[in-house]
């Protein structure tokens, strides 16, 4: 068993400092990872923990013993690190290259033994790299390199493995299983592993407990459900992101959503007919694009509902697996008459959400364009004995125009918005409603 | 096939005292050859007889009369000295080049990177121009000026590149080039001032020779410096394996890095120093020898370094044995032949390699 407890450091390049007050402790057996954004300290970190950097202020203990008083070599007996990257100079073979690790455990002149070569056969074996023990360092792949040189930490047989972003040059499949093996390690081996991660999802499916850096501070530290929040990830990333559990791995899983690239607004509002999550790319490009979006009426926990609690659009709501209401009906007519275009996305139509094809027939008569967008043909989507398809026969007779996908969506959106602006202007200085219908002039 | 890795690499570790066994045969080969070679040649039955005649024990066994009081003076006062003095030389320079290779992870280095050869020129351009300390020192001033001036310029170099506790390798590197500027200026000032005699000298100087060595004192001043400096570098061996994966992780991997690395250095700049004082500016030894060993027996300098010693040994006492017969009767400045062997051969080496060099 063994313990690191790291007791409020700064550290600091120079003038300037990099780390402020960081405090944490962690035991054998846990695995902890650490994120933040370029330039939070994750790395400095690692190095002050490493005995690289010695802190300004503060302490780092291992068990009793403040690492910056012990020997170099008592700390490489018990602590192993995998750097970013490691170039390395002359033409060593992987093996010669893992056989380094045993440097802490081998007397000044010692030759490596039968006994080093397991262990180093073994932790290569583990790393899935005994396969090129025989070739040069050098003529490895990025990839192979790095699992050689957790293999070479391995080979240290350390306590403590600190590893700083370790996964960044593999591939998936290499990514997943050299996290699959630090985290077997930690578990049987009672391990204590920190990393320095730069994928949350990564980082949240296999580290027991996150700390979340920014500026040098800690922001937040502790069980990845509690700390890899949408409020913190917002805070430190300075992005908006969806943290969902994951259903296959039940995870965190987080998605960062692009930042909205400030069109300016357009003062006209499309309201959306979707479900099922088939509207919510639809909803985020809109919003984007500077439209006012509205949605109607969308089931509570459908994907489309979450999308628009996300981008705080207007929506009209009904409790999950009921049909719709009067009173939702009627609440999403009224949201529908403040819109400039009606949107039908691609979704699916059943007995429970037929009453928005109805508000878009409503929606039509007042002289809203309806737009259907038709990524799947309705007959693949109609589970209504055909009322939908039937619904959708009758919008389009009366001049709703169909697109196949998004681009045309929005490119026809486009070429109607000036027109629609000229009408908008004109209904509201003659207070005439509806004197001129912009599809039907087509 | 694979499980045949982990036996190959015990083998081949097994195998280095063989090299070892097999390197100083030719060592000694080579030894041979140059006490032969030479204005008057002697034959190589004269020599082994001279040799074990002043070995204790052995000397009762073997019978010298027949051989001239004159071939006997060449050979243990004037020859071996001079061999001797070459051996120690190439293993010094060559010692310092794979241990200064190994310090800046930089297949460029050699022995003089950091200043150790203008630093030499200096304190011995002050004594040949100016005749500096000539009065004190006697006939050994130039030596221990360029002794001298060799290593200070080194700790110079080390001490103005210090960081806190901390000599990056670049700024090490950087301030050697400033600092062997410098020095060359110094040196050019005084050549402009230095009559032609003079000035004959101070060439002869730089370019290296093994001619001022044939006397016995300058192997007794020189060789306590190799042997030492030799045996630090080997003692460090596999920190300077280590090294290869760069400073951060040797120390992770418990190398004391700025201990080790001062220690190397300045043990680097002793044999550097002992090398260029009786023999002036031996170039392409330091540079080559490590970089042809490293290619025959690969980067572990558990065995590169000693590898080193003895191929750099040999070479320099070749060199210097055909310095001293490819003019007839004069003598060309060993310096000359080793960039004249070694540079072709090493444009061979980088030639030879397919995928490029790899070091």
């Amino acid at each position: 068993m063994v313990n690191l407890n790291i007791n409020g450091i700064d550290c600091s390049y120079g003038s300037t400092k990099i780390l402020d007050d960081v405090q944490f402790a962690v035991k054998s057996g846990e695995f902890w990872g650490i994120l933040g954004p370029n330039g939070s300290g994750k790395s400095t970190l690692i190095k002050s923990i490493s005995r690289v950097l010695k802190p300004t202020k503060g302490t780092i203990f291992i068990d009793e013993a403040d690492i910056y008083k012990l020997k170099t070599l008592d700390v490489a007996r018990r602590l192993a690190v995998v750097p970013q990257d490691s170039p390395i100079t002359f033409d060593f073979t992987a093996l010669e290259i893992v056989l380094m690790g045993r440097n802490p455990h081998m007397s000044q002149f010692g030759m490596e033994k039968k006994e080093d070569l397991d262990i180093a056969k073994n932790a290569m074996d583990l790393t899935d790299t005994w396969q090129f023990a025989d070739r040069s360092i050098t003529e490895l792949s990025g990839g192979e390199r790095q699992r050689v040189i957790i293999a070479r930490a391995l080979t240290q047989e350390p306590q403590i493995l600190l590893l700083d972003e370790p996964t960044n040059h593999l591939d998936i499949c290499n990514q997943l299983e050299i996290m699959d093996l630090l985290t077997l390690l930690c578990k049987t081996k009672k391990l204590l592993i920190v990393g320095v991660f730069h994928d949350f999802n990564l980082a949240a499916r296999y580290c027991d407990s996150l700390i979340l850096l920014m500026n040098g501070k800690i922001v937040a530290v502790g069980e990845s459900s509690r700390t890899l929040t949408k409020e913190n990830v917002k805070k430190v990333f300075r992005v908006d992101a969806i943290v969902k559990t994951h259903p296959v791995t039940g995870a965190l899983h987080v998605t960062p959503l692009s930042k909205p690239q400030n069109q300016p607004p357009k003062n006209l509002t499309v309201h959306m007919v979707s479900g099922g999550g088939t509207g919510s790319t639809l909803m985020k490009i809109l919003t984007d694009e500077g439209y006012t979006v509205t949605a109607g009426v969308l089931h509570l926990l459908d994907t489309d509902y979450e999308t628009a609690q996300l981008l705080k659009i207007q929506a009209v709501t009904e409790a999950s697996f009921s049909p719709i209401t009067d009173e939702s009906h009627q609440a999403n007519l009224e949201l529908i008459r403040k819109s400039d275009f009606l949107v039908i996305a691609s979704t699916q139509f059943g007995e429970g959400n037929l009453r928005n094809l109805e508000a878009a027939e409503k929606a039509q008569e007042t002289g809203i364009p309806i737009i259907n967008l038709e990524e799947t043909p309705i007959a693949e989507r109609d589970f209504s004995m055909g009322k939908a398809s039937t619904y959708l026969t009758k919008l389009k007779n009366h001049g709703a125009i169909t697109v196949k996908n998004t681009n045309e969506l929005l490119q026809l959106l486009n070429s109607l918005e000036e027109t629609l602006q000229q009408q908008k202007k004109q209904s509201a200085d003659k207070t005439t409603p509806n004197a001129f219908h912009p599809l039907k002039s087509r | 096939m694979k499980a045949d890795t982990e036996k190959k690499h015990l083998k081949r570790i097994s195998h280095w005292k063989l090299y070892l066994v097999i390197l100083l045969f030719g060592f000694i080969a080579v030894l041979f050859l140059s006490l032969n070679l030479g204005y008057a040649p002697i034959p190589y039955n004269d020599i082994l007889r001279i040799l074990t005649k002043q070995v204790p024990l052995l000397n009762s066994f073997v019978e010298t009369t027949d051989i001239t009081r004159t071939a006997e003076v060449i050979i243990l006062q004037i020859r071996l000295p001079r061999v001797l003095c070459g051996a120690l030389v190439g293993a010094a320079l060559a010692t310092a080049g794979v241990t200064y290779q190994g310090i800046f992870r930089n297949p460029m280095a050699d022995p003089y990177v950091i200043g150790a050869s203008t630093g030499a020129t200096v304190g011995s351009a002050l004594v040949l121009v100016l005749g500096v300390g000539v009065s004190i020192l006697g006939v050994h001033t130039l030596q221990i000026f360029a002794f001298v001036g060799s290593l200070t310029t080194v700790l110079l170099v080390y001490g103005i590149s210090r960081v806190g506790s901390r000599v990056p390798v670049t700024t090490l590197l950087l301030v050697g080039i400033a600092m062997s500027l410098f020095q060359t200026a110094i040196v050019t000032y005084l050549k402009t001032v230095a009559s032609d005699k003079i000035l004959h000298g101070l060439t002869f100087w730089i370019i290296g020779s093994l001619a001022p060595t044939e006397s016995w004192d300058r192997v007794w001043a020189v060789l306590p410096f190799v042997i030492v400096g030799i045996c630090i570098s080997y003692f460090y061996s596999r920190n300077l394996n280590i090294l290869a994966l760069g400073e951060d992780q040797a120390q992770h991997l418990g190398v004391e890095i700025e201990k080790v690395k001062l220690i190397l250095i300045v043990s680097g700049a002793f044999l550097t120093a002992a090398a260029v004082s009786i023999s002036g500016l031996i170039g392409f030894v330091g540079l080559i020898i490590p970089h042809l060993t490293r290619v025959l027996i690969g980067p572990d300098h558990r065995i590169l370094l000693p590898v080193s010693a003895i191929v750099g040994a040999s070479f320099l006492m070749f060199c210097d044995a055909l310095s001293r017969v490819v003019m007839g009767s004069g003598e060309a400045p060993v310096g000359i032949i080793t960039a004249l062997s070694g540079a072709p051969f090493f444009i061979y080496l980088l030639r030879r390699k397919k995928k490029g060099y790899n070091v």
